[in-house]
């Protein structure tokens, strides 16, 4: 029986007095793929802070690994947007995918010799080797959003966050990296948020809309309407069923 | 007399340059993560902050005789105290962020006139601390100044990775464990001793060209932020150079001076820097 590595129990959330989540129970076991989507202020980001503890929950449970979240950071890999970051930053990125292994880091602030090679090999495996020296700022939005996901794995996460990796991203790019995210769900668990269903809804196993609940839906499940930005849930005609 | 035989003779403009040097080395190191972390702006305010600091440590010695209490170490003490409550304010109430760098920026002036107007006798050298005057800089000054160098470089040395990950990205030092807060706090103090630093050279008014500048400049020139610290640095030097060269031959004020150089020097860069993008 495959582990359960995240487990949220009723959790609820709001800012000042405004509910942001309500009664979310959530769990997520080892290997799986899952997308999570919903309209813009439903909930998601939120929901990706508490997972990654950098907000408290408020009410209800989260677990990871059986542990609270920042326990348990080091089984974990995030993957922010590229554009959240400024890309005037003077840095090249063997530099940022080393930052992945900051904790590594000796009272001196001298990296083990291990975390270059691990770097390298992360690289690699984004297919970003060539880049390596290539200042952070002059990379397209694909190969910026790939050095990223490098930082993230370079420690070998066995749960990879990614928020939105492939929005701004030509189709070409976002084709690319979903196949390479594909890769990676062969050794870690995958948990993305997006917004462009159309594209995801092959690759993932299962699908959380995020509005204020989550509601849980097979890929089978998916309406064409979620593509406009129209979410309900929960589903009620078979109708509006994507049979695949 | 010309600027260079000068320079030969009159040991006050070697003590000068050797101030500006020792204060462009701290301006290299820590504009640049004044620029790269953009907070230009905090700086600014720590800098006009330690007035507060300045115009109370000279009240208190002049009207109750603490000799050992001098305006350099009013406006460190000033500069510390502004760093950790703007540092505490950002980390707190983000969103109240540039409203308190206003009010610590003006009260810490007005602090500073109070004390002023309290003090009695001519302030000269207060005004000095204003507007700046390497010509008067002593032995001891330019040994505190090459101490601090040594600080900030101890400190640069060991956290500069720290450093480089809080400035790029601070949520991502935050789930690797990194102490963020601490490190942003330690930053900080950084800058508000760059600051007391850079104030012998160009005063407290136009501290923000010298610690700025440089580092923009530099910024346009690489994409490694240990050659942008290395480029400021040599920048920095230069502009203090020129600035004491023009102030002496144009009988102007070398603070100023030195300011009007920097900037003129970023103008030139901007402009260069839309052909090459053209």
């Amino acid at each position: 029986m495959k582990e359960k590595i995240l487990s949220i129990k009723h959790l609820c959330f709001q800012y000042d007095s405004m509910p942001v989540l309500e009664d979310v129970t959530v769990d997520l076991l080892e290997g799986e793929f899952i997308g999570m989507f919903g309209p813009n202020g439903g909930g998601k980001t939120t929901l990706l802070k508490l997972i990654l503890g950098l907000l408290p929950s408020q009410k209800g449970e989260v677990l990871l690994f059986g542990k609270p979240p920042k326990e348990a950071r080091h089984l974990i890999g995030y993957v922010p947007q590229a554009i959240r970051l400024d890309r005037a930053f003077p840095i090249c990125v063997l530099e940022v995918v080393m930052m992945g292994a900051l904790k590594q880091l000796d009272w001196l602030g001298r990296y083990p010799t291990s975390v270059r090679r691990k770097a390298l090999d992360a690289l690699e495996q984004v297919g970003m080797t060539h880049k390596a020296k290539a200042p952070f700022g002059t990379l397209s939005g694909g190969e910026a959003q790939r050095a990223l996901i490098a930082r993230a794995i370079i420690d070998a996460p066995r749960l990879l966050l990614l928020d939105e990796p492939t929005s701004n991203i030509d189709p070409e790019g976002e084709r690319s990296i979903l196949e390479m995210l594909s890769q990676l769900n062969k050794t870690m668990t995958l948990l993305m948020v997006t917004h462009d269903l159309q594209t995801i809804v092959d690759k993932v196993g299962k699908l959380l809309c995020v509005q204020r609940r989550v509601t849980c839906l097979k890929t089978t499940e998916v309406c064409e309407h979620f593509a406009l930005g129209l979410y309900h849930t929960p589903l009620t005609s078979k109708n509006h069923f994507r049979h695949q | 007399m010309s600027f260079f035989s000068a320079l030969q003779d009159n040991p006050f403009l070697l003590m000068a340059l050797a101030a500006g040097f020792a204060a462009s080395f701290a301006s290299g190191i820590i504009g640049s993560y004044v620029v790269v972390k953009r907070i230009v702006s905090m700086s600014g305010s720590i800098a006009h902050s330690v007035l507060g600091g300045m115009g109370m440590f000279l009240w208190l010695r002049r009207t109750y005789g603490m000799e050992f209490l001098t305006p350099l170490q009013g406006a460190l003490a000033a500069g510390l105290l502004s760093a950790i409550l703007m540092g505490w304010i950002h980390l707190k109430y983000k969103e109240r962020e540039d409203t308190v760098i206003a009010a610590i920026w003006a009260t810490g002036m007005s602090i500073g006139v109070v004390f002023i107007s309290l003090t009695p006798g001519y302030n000269v050298e207060l005004m000095h601390f204003l507007f700046g005057n390497i010509l008067w800089v002593s032995h001891s000054d330019i040994a505190l100044l090459l101490s601090l160098d040594l600080l900030i470089a101890a400190a640069v040395a060991l956290f500069y990775r720290r450093f480089l990950a809080i400035c790029f990205d601070e949520q991502q030092a935050t789930l690797q464990k990194a102490p963020v807060h601490t490190l942003y706090l330690l930053l900080l103090c950084l800058v508000a001793i760059a600051v007391v630093l850079l104030i012998q050279v160009v005063g407290a008014i136009l501290v923000i060209t010298m610690l700025a500048i440089p580092a923009a400049i530099a910024g346009t020139l690489t994409h490694a932020l240990w050659r942008m610290m290395g480029i400021a640095i040599l920048l920095g030097a230069l502009f203090t150079f020129l600035g004491m060269y023009f102030s002496y031959e144009l009988n102007w004020p070398p603070g100023a001076t030195i300011s009007l150089v920097a900037a003129v020097c970023y103008c030139i860069n901007l402009v260069c820097q839309r052909k090459r993008a053209s």
